[in-house]
C-alpha cells in the first residue's frame, strides 16, 4: 500500500494532509501509469472505497481512466468489478437512502444533478455503453453484477439516449434478456429492475423484449415465487410486463395470442379463509388487477378489448374476479381494484354483461351482486374510492346494454315490483333522495347512465309514482327530482339531479312535455339561470340554462304555453340571449369539466370534486353548441332549423322516406313523361289531320276548279254567241271566288238563255202571228252584289282556316320543345337518385324534383289546355271542311242541275232552231224575205250557215 | 386453444414489397391497398394444422426501411422460420436479396429455415423478376422459393404453410433443439396449469411500494344496517 493510501486511512497524519482531490489525482496517476496489475487494482479499489464520499472529484478526475480499465483489463474481472463499481457509485443518485432525512433537499438536488453530469460524460461516446453491454455477458459475477447495476443507473438519469444507443446496438436488448436466465437470483433480480428502466414508455424495445420471451420468462417467475404470495419479486415482474403492455397494442396482441391471458386465471383463485393479506400480497394483487386492465382498457381498440373480454370470461377470470367481489375480509384497496377491473372486463361486452347480472352473492337468501353493490354504493360509511368503483362498475355494466338498462329501470315499474326484496331500483330512489349528497350524486348518475342513448326507457321512467310518507297522492319520480331540485340541497346533490333531469329529458320530447307540464319548473329555471349568484353556484346555473336549452330544442310545442317559441321570449325577457349563453357555457369553462371528460372511470382527488359524469360531459359537448345556435335563432330561422333538425333526427327514417318519394316523383315524372308524349302524338295525329285536311280541301278546290274549268270551257264553247266573253273573263280573277263565280256566270247564262227563249218564243209567236219582233236582251244584273258578299265570307274563312293551322304548328312545336325539357329534367333526376346518400344532397333534390314535378304539372295542365284549344279547333276545322264539302256538293249539284238545264235548254234551242228553221224555210217557202234573222247571227252562224250551205248543197 | 408447436417468423425484405400486406392476407385474408408505412415491427399471429397437428405461427412483420434495420435485427436471433421477400416488379428489390441473406445468416441461428418469396404475381405485366431467376437464387443458396400474390392471396396460404412443413420437419429429425426456446420454437402447453405452486407464502416484510392498506372491507356484511331510505313504489 503506498503512503498516500495509508495517511488516506487514518494514520497520523506527518504535516499537511492532502486533499481528496490531490489523493485522487494520485490514484488516477497509478491507474494510468502502473504497469503492474496488482498497482493498478489497488488503486482502483482506493478509488471505490473514495467514491462515495468524493463523488464529485472521483467522478471528474477518474472517469476515464476507469473507462479504461474497462477497456484494457478485460481480463481481470476483479479489478473490473472495483472499476464498475467505482462508476456506479458516482453515477448512481439514490444509493444514499438511509442518509439523514433531515438533509435539507438542495443537497439531494445537487447530488441529482451530479449524477446526471457524470451519465452525460459516460456516454458522450457511445462506445462506452457498447462496451458495457459487452462486460454484461461476462459471467462472473463480480462483473455481472456490478455491470446491471451500472446500467440500471445510467438508464435512470438518461433514460432515452441510453436507449436510443442500447437499440443500435447489436443484439443490444436481446442480451440483456438473457439476464432473466441467470440462476443468480441478484442478477436475475436486479436484471429486473433494469429491464423495467429500459422499457420505460419504448415501444420499439419493449416489442423486442417481448419477442425475447419475456412473457413466458416472466410469468414462469411469478409462478415458482407464489404468484400474489410471493414477495418483492413478483411485484417487479409485475411492474415489467404493465411496462411491456400498456399502451402497446403490438405487445398486447401477442400476449393475448400467447395465451397468456389464461395464465392469469390463477393469480386471483384467493380462497376465502385467506390468514391474511401481507403489504406485499396487496401490492401484488393490485399489480395483477391492473394487468388485467390494461387489456381491456377503455382507451384500447374496440376490436382488442372485445377479444380480451371473450378471452377473459371463456378461461374464467371474470367468473374468479367476481368470487374475490363478494368475499369476505378482502382488503378495501383489492376490493375497489376488483370493482374496477370487474368493470372493464364487462364494459360494453354483452355475454360478460349477462354473466355479470347473473352473479349472486353468497347470502341468505342469495341477492344479485348487483344490488350487493349498489347497497355500497349508497352507503356513506363505505370508502370514498370504493363507491366510486361500485358506480364505475354500474355504469360498465349499462353500457350499450339495452337489456340491462331494461332491467333496472324495470324494477322500479309498477308492475314489476317485488315488495319483499331490495331491488337495484330501490336502492337508486333511496339514494336519489338520501340526506347524503354523494348518495344523491350517484344515484342520480348511475339512474342517467340507464337511460343512456335509451328512449325507451326516459319514456318508461315517466311511469314511476313515488308513495309519500305524508299520506299524500303520490308523486312522479320526475316531479320529485325537481322538488328536491328546488329546496336548495347541497350542490353536489342539485348537479346529480340536473345532469339526471339533462340525461332524462334530451331527447326526448315526452319527457320535455311532462317536465314543462309542471308550472313550476320553468319559473324555477329562470330565477336561477338569472340571478346573479357566487362562484359555487355557477356550475348549478349552467346546469339550468343547458336543462331550459333542452327544453327548447327537443320541444314538440305540444304545451300552448310553452312552445319554443314562448320559451325563447321567456329567456329573451327574463334573461338575455347573452346571458343565457354566458351561463351555459360555465359548465364546459369549470376546472373539473375536462377531467372527467377524458376517462369513463369516475376517479376524484376528493369527495367534493365528485361533480362531472364523464357520459354527461359528451352530452354537453353535444349540446352546448346547438342549444346556443337554437336560442339566437329567429323564429323564422328557427323553423328552418327544425326541419333541419327535424330530418337529422329522423336520419334513417327520413332517408327511406326521401326515397320513396323520389321513387313517387320518379313515377309520377315517368306518368307525366308518358302523358306528354302521347299528346304530343295525339298533337301529331291532329296536325295530321289538319294537314290531311287542308290537302283534301285543296283537292276539293282543284276538283272545284278543274270542274269549273270543265263548266267554263262548256260555257265558253256553247254559250260563246250569247255571253260577252269579257264579263266572263272579270269575274274570274280571284281563285276561289272563281266557284261562285262560275255559279254566277251559270245562272246567268241560265237566265240567258231563258231569256233567249223567251225572246225566241216570242219570235217564234210573232213569227207565227207574222210580225215577228226579236225583243232586244235587257238582262237585269240585281243579285250580282249579294253573290260578291258570299265569295268575300267564303275567302276569309278559308284564310282563318289557314292562320288556325299556323298557330297550330306553333303551338305543337312549343310543345315538343317543353317535351324534350321535361325528359332531359327527368333524366336528371333518376341519375342523382343513385347518390342520395347525403341528407342535405336529398333535401336539395327534393325541392328541385318538386320543383321540376310542379313544373311538368303546369305543363301538362297547359298542355291539355292547348290540347282541348286544338281539338276545338280542329272540330271547327273540320266542321268548316263539312261545310265546305257540303257546299261544294250543292255546288256540284247545283252545276249538275245547270248542265242538265243547260242541256235541256241546248235542246229545246235545238229543237226551237228546228223550229225556227222550219218556220223560216214555211215562210221561205210563202214567199217571204226573211233578212232581220242575219244580224243576230254571230260568225260562227255563218258558219253554221255556210255548212247548211254545204249540207244544202250535199243534200 | 391448445397447440402442438408454436413457431416463431419474421418477414423480411426492402420497404414497400407487400411483407405487412401478405401478413394481413395471412391472418386476416384481406388486402390492403395502400401502403401503410410499418414503423419498427408488428406482430400477428394464427394457427395452422401440419400432419394432424395444431401449430400456432406468431409472425413478427418488420419494417423495410432502413433506418429500421438495427431494430429489425434483434428478430433475426429468436426466429425459427423467415419470409424473405421481394416484389417481382422492382428489380432493385431482388438485387438487394444478397445482403438481406447475408444479414440473417449472421444474426440467426444457422437452423433458421428461410422462404424466399416473389411477391406481387398478379402484377404479371410489370413483371421485371423471371421467376427462372428467383428460383436459380433460392436453388444457389438452399432457400425455398415461391411466387405469392397478397392482393390475390395466391400462395400465401402455402409460403407460411410450407415454411412451418420445413421447420417441422427438421423437428422430426432432431436439428432443432425444441427445448431452447431461443430457437423460436416452443412444445404446446400438454398439461394444464396446475395452481399447486400457491403455498402459503414467505412473506417478505421488503415492500417497495409502501402500501399498507390493511384495512378490510366486504360488501356484504351491509345487509343488515345499510343506512338507506327505501322508498316505497306507489301502486297503480
Ligand atoms: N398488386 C399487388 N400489390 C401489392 C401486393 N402486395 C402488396 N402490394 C402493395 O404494395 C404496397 C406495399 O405493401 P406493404 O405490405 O405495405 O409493404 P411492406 O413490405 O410491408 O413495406 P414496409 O412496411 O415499408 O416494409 C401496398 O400499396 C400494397 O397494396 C400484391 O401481391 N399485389
Ligand atoms: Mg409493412
Amino acid at each position: 500500500m503506498s503512503f498516500i493510501f495509508r495517511g488516506m486511512m487514518g494514520g497520523q497524519p506527518a504535516g499537511p494532509q492532502p486533499s481528496g482531490a490531490e489523493t485522487i489525482q494520485k490514484l488516477c496517476d497509478r491507474v494510468a501509469s502502473s504497469t503492474l496489475l496488482e498497482d493498478r487494482r489497488d488503486a482502483v479499489r482506493a478509488l471505490k472505497s473514495l467514491s462515495k464520499k468524493y463523488r464529485m472529484e472521483v467522478g471528474t478526475q477518474a472517469m476515464d481512466h476507469l473507462i479504461n480499465i474497462l477497456q484494457t483489463d478485460r481480463s481481470d474481472s476483479e479489478i473490473l468489478g472495483y472499476a464498475l463499481d467505482t462508476l456506479y457509485n458516482i453515477i448512481c443518485n439514490d444509493e444514499e437512502e438511509e442518509q439523514d432525512e433531515s438533509e435539507d433537499e438542495a443537497a439531494q438536488k445537487q447530488a441529482d444533478d451530479l449524477g446526471t453530469q457524470f451519465t452525460e460524460k459516460f456516454i458522450q461516446d457511445p462506445e462506452h455503453v457498447t462496451l458495457l453491454l459487452t462486460l454484461l455477458e461476462e459471467f462472473d459475477f463480480h462483473v455481472r453484477w456490478p455491470g446491471v447495476k451500472l446500467l440500471t443507473a445510467l438508464l435512470k438519469n438518461q433514460g432515452t439516449q441510453l436507449q436510443g444507443i442500447i437499440l443500435v446496438s447489436p443484439m443490444g436488448v436481446s442480451r440483456l434478456m438473457d439476464l432473466l436466465a441467470d440462476s443468480r437470483e441478484v442478477i436475475r433480480n436486479d436484471g429486473l429492475l433494469l429491464l423495467q428502466q429500459l422499457t420505460k414508455s419504448n415501444a420499439a424495445i419493449q416489442k423486442i423484449v417481448a419477442f425475447e420471451n419475456a412473457f413466458e420468462r416472466l410469468l414462469d417467475i411469478i409462478t415458482e415465487e407464489g404468484s400474489s404470495d410471493g414477495g418483492i419479486v413478483v411485484e417487479d415482474c409485475l411492474l415489467l410486463l404493465l411496462n411491456l403492455l400498456k399502451n402497446n397494442s403490438s405487445n398486447q396482441n401477442f400476449f393475448k395470442e400467447g395465451s397468456y391471458i389464461q395464465r392469469m386465471k390463477p393469480w386471483f383463485e384467493v380462497g376465502d379463509d385467506n390468514s391474511g393479506w401481507s403489504a406485499q400480497k396487496v401490492t401484488n394483487l393490485h399489480l395483477m388487477l391492473q394487468l388485467v386492465r390494461v387489456m381491456v382498457s377503455p382507451v384500447n381498440s374496440p376490436g382488442a378489448t372485445a377479444s380480451c373480454q371473450k378471452s377473459m370470461y371463456q378461461c374464467g377470470l371474470l367468473q374468479q374476479l367476481c368470487t374475490i367481489l363478494m368475499a369476505t375480509g378482502v382488503p378495501a384497496d383489492i376490493l375497489t381494484e376488483t370493482i374496477n377491473t370487474v368493470s372493464e372486463v364487462i364494459r360494453g361486452s354483452q355475454v360478460n354483461q349477462d354473466y355479470f347480472a347473473s352473479v349472486n352473492a353468497p347470502s341468505n337468501p342469495p341477492r344479485p351482486a348487483i344490488v350487493v353493490l349498489l347497497m355500497s354504493m349508497v352507503n356513506e360509511r363505505q370508502p370514498f374510492v370504493l363507491r366510486c368503483a361500485v358506480l364505475y362498475c354500474f355504469q360498465c355494466f349499462l353500457y350499450k346494454n339495452q337489456k340491462g338498462q331494461g332491467e333496472i329501470v324495470a324494477t322500479l315499474l309498477p308492475s314489476t315490483i317485488d315488495a319483499n326484496s331490495i331491488s337495484a331500483g330501490q336502492l337508486l330512489c333511496g339514494g336519489l333522495f338520501s340526506a347524503d349528497s354523494l348518495s344523491n350524486w350517484c344515484a342520480a348518475v348511475a339512474l342517467a347512465h340507464a337511460l343512456q342513448d335509451n328512449l325507451t326507457q326516459k319514456e318508461q321512467l315517466l311511469r314511476v309514482q313515488l308513495a309519500t310518507s305524508l299520506g299524500k297522492p303520490p308523486v312522479s319520480l320526475l316531479q320529485q327530482c325537481t322538488n328536491i331540485l328546488s329546496q336548495g340541497s347541497k350542490v353536489q346533490t342539485r348537479v346529480g339531479l340536473l345532469m339526471l333531469l339533462c340525461t332524462w329529458i334530451s331527447n326526448c320530447p315526452i319527457a320535455v312535455t311532462h317536465f314543462l307540464h309542471n308550472q313550476e319548473n320553468v319559473p324555477f329555471l329562470m330565477a336561477q339561470i338569472s340571478e346573479n349568484l357566487g362562484e359555487d353556484e355557477r356550475l348549478v346555473q349552467g346546469l339550468c340554462a343547458l336543462l331550459l336549452g333542452i327544453c327548447i330544442y327537443h320541444n314538440d310545442n305540444s304545451l300552448e304555453n310553452y312552445t319554443k317559441e314562448k320559451l325563447k321570449q321567456l329567456i329573451e325577457k327574463r334573461i338575455g340571449k347573452e346571458n343565457f349563453v354566458e351561463k351555459l357555457g360555465f359548465i364546459t369553462k369549470h376546472e373539473l369539466y375536462s377531467r372527467a371528460a377524458q376517462k369513463p372511470q369516475p376517479v376524484f382527488p376528493s369527495p367534493e370534486q365528485m361533480l362531472f359524469d364523464h357520459e354527461f360531459t359528451k352530452l354537453v359537448k353535444e349540446l352546448e353548441g346547438i342549444i346556443t345556435k337554437a336560442v339566437h335563432k329567429s323564429s323564422e330561422e328557427e323553423k328552418k332549423e327544425e326541419e333541419v333538425k327535424k330530418t337529422l333526427e329522423q336520419h334513417d327514417n327520413i332517408v327511406t322516406q326521401y326515397k320513396e318519394l323520389i321513387r313517387e316523383q320518379d313515377s309520377q315524372i315517368q306518368e307525366l313523361k308518358e302523358q306528354v308524349s302521347s299528346m304530343s302524338s295525339q298533337n301529331e295525329q291532329l296536325q295530321v289531320t289538319v294537314t290531311q285536311q287542308l290537302s283534301q280541301i285543296q283537292q276539293h278546290k282543284d276538283q272545284y276548279n278543274i270542274l269549273k274549268l270543265k263548266l267554263g270551257k262548256d260555257n265558253q264553247s256553247q254559250m260563246n254567241s250569247q255571253v260577252d266573253g269579257s264579263q266572263v273573263n272579270g269575274l274570274q280573277t280571284e281563285e276561289v271566288a272563281q266557284l261562285r263565280e262560275e255559279l254566277e256566270e251559270l245562272r246567268k247564262q241560265h237566265t240567258l238563255l231563258q231569256t233567249q227563249l223567251t225572246e225566241k218564243d216570242t219570235l217564234i209567236s210573232n213569227l207565227r202571228s207574222e210580225t215577228p219582233q226579236i225583243a232586244e236582251d235587257s238582262a237585269a244584273e240585281s243579285n250580282n252584289t249579294e253573290l260578291l258578299q258570299e265569295l268575300e265570307a267564303l275567302r276569309s274563312q278559308v284564310q282563318s282556316q289557314t292562320a288556325e293551322i299556323m298557330q297550330m304548328k306553333t303551338e305543337r312545336e312549343e310543345l315538343l320543345k317543353r317535351n324534350e325539357a321535361m325528359s332531359s329534367d327527368a333524366a336528371c333526376s333518376s341519375d342523382d337518385l343513385a347518390d342520395s346518400a347525403k341528407m342535405a344532397e336529398l333535401e336539395s333534390r327534393l325541392t328541385a324534383q318538386m320543383a321540376a314535378t310542379e313544373r311538368l304539372k303546369a305543363e301538362a295542365k297547359s298542355l291539355s289546355e292547348s290540347r282541348a284549344e286544338l281539338e276545338q279547333q280542329l272540330a271547327s276545322a273540320t266542321s268548316t271542311v263539312a261545310i265546305l264539302q257540303t257546299e261544294k256538293g250543292k255546288l256540284q249539284t247545283e252545276v249538275q242541275e245547270s248542265k242538265k238545264e243547260q242541256d235541256d235548254l241546248l235542246m229545246l234551242l235545238a229543237d226551237q232552231d228546228q223550229k225556227i228553221h222550219s218556220l223560216k224555210q214555211k215562210l221561205k217557202d210563202l214567199g217571204e224575205t226573211v233578212d232581220d234573222e242575219d244580224d243576230l247571227d254571230t260568225r260562227d252562224q255563218t258558219d253554221d250557215d255556210y255548212e247548211e250551205d254545204e249540207d244544202e248543197d250535199e243534200d | 386453444m391448445a397447440y402442438a408447436y408454436l413457431f416463431k417468423y419474421i418477414i423480411i425484405g426492402d420497404t414497400g414489397v407487400g411483407k405487412s400486406c401478405l401478413l394481413l392476407q395471412f391472418t386476416d385474408k384481406r388486402f390492403q391497398p395502400v401502403h401503410d408505412l410499418t414503423i419498427g415491427v408488428e406482430f400477428g399471429a394464427r394457427m395452422i394444422t401440419i400432419d394432424g397437428k395444431q401449430i400456432k405461427l406468431q409472425i413478427w412483420d418488420t419494417a423495410g426501411q432502413e433506418s429500421f434495420r438495427s431494430i429489425t435485427r434483434s428478430y433475426y436471433r429468436g426466429a425459427a422460420g423467415a419470409l424473405l421477400v421481394y416484389d417481382i416488379t422492382r428489380r432493385d428489390t431482388f438485387n438487394h436479396l444478397t445482403t438481406w441473406l447475408e444479414d440473417a445468416r449472421q444474426h440467426s441461428n444457422s437452423n433458421m429455415v428461410i422462404m424466399l418469396i416473389g411477391n406481387k404475381s398478379d402484377l404479371e405485366s410489370r413483371r421485371e423478376v423471371k421467376k427462372e431467376e428467383g428460383e436459380a437464387f433460392a436453388r444457389e443458396h438452399g432457400l425455398i422459393f415461391m411466387e405469392t400474390s397478397a392482393k390475390t392471396a395466391s400462395n400465401v396460404e402455402e409460403a407460411f404453410i410450407n415454411t412451418a412443413k420445413e421447420i417441422y420437419e427438421k423437428i422430426q429429425e432432431g436439428v432443432f433443439d425444441i427445448n431452447n426456446e431461443a430457437n423460436g420454437i416452443k412444445i404446446g402447453p400438454n398439461h394444464p396449469t396446475t395452481a399447486s405452486t400457491l403455498t402459503a407464502g414467505i412473506q417478505t416484510p421488503l415492500t417497495r411500494s409502501g402500501i399498507d392498506k390493511n384495512e378490510v372491507t366486504t360488501l356484504l356484511d351491509l345487509d343488515e344496517d345499510h343506512g338507506v331510505v327505501i322508498f316505497k313504489f306507489a301502486a297503480i
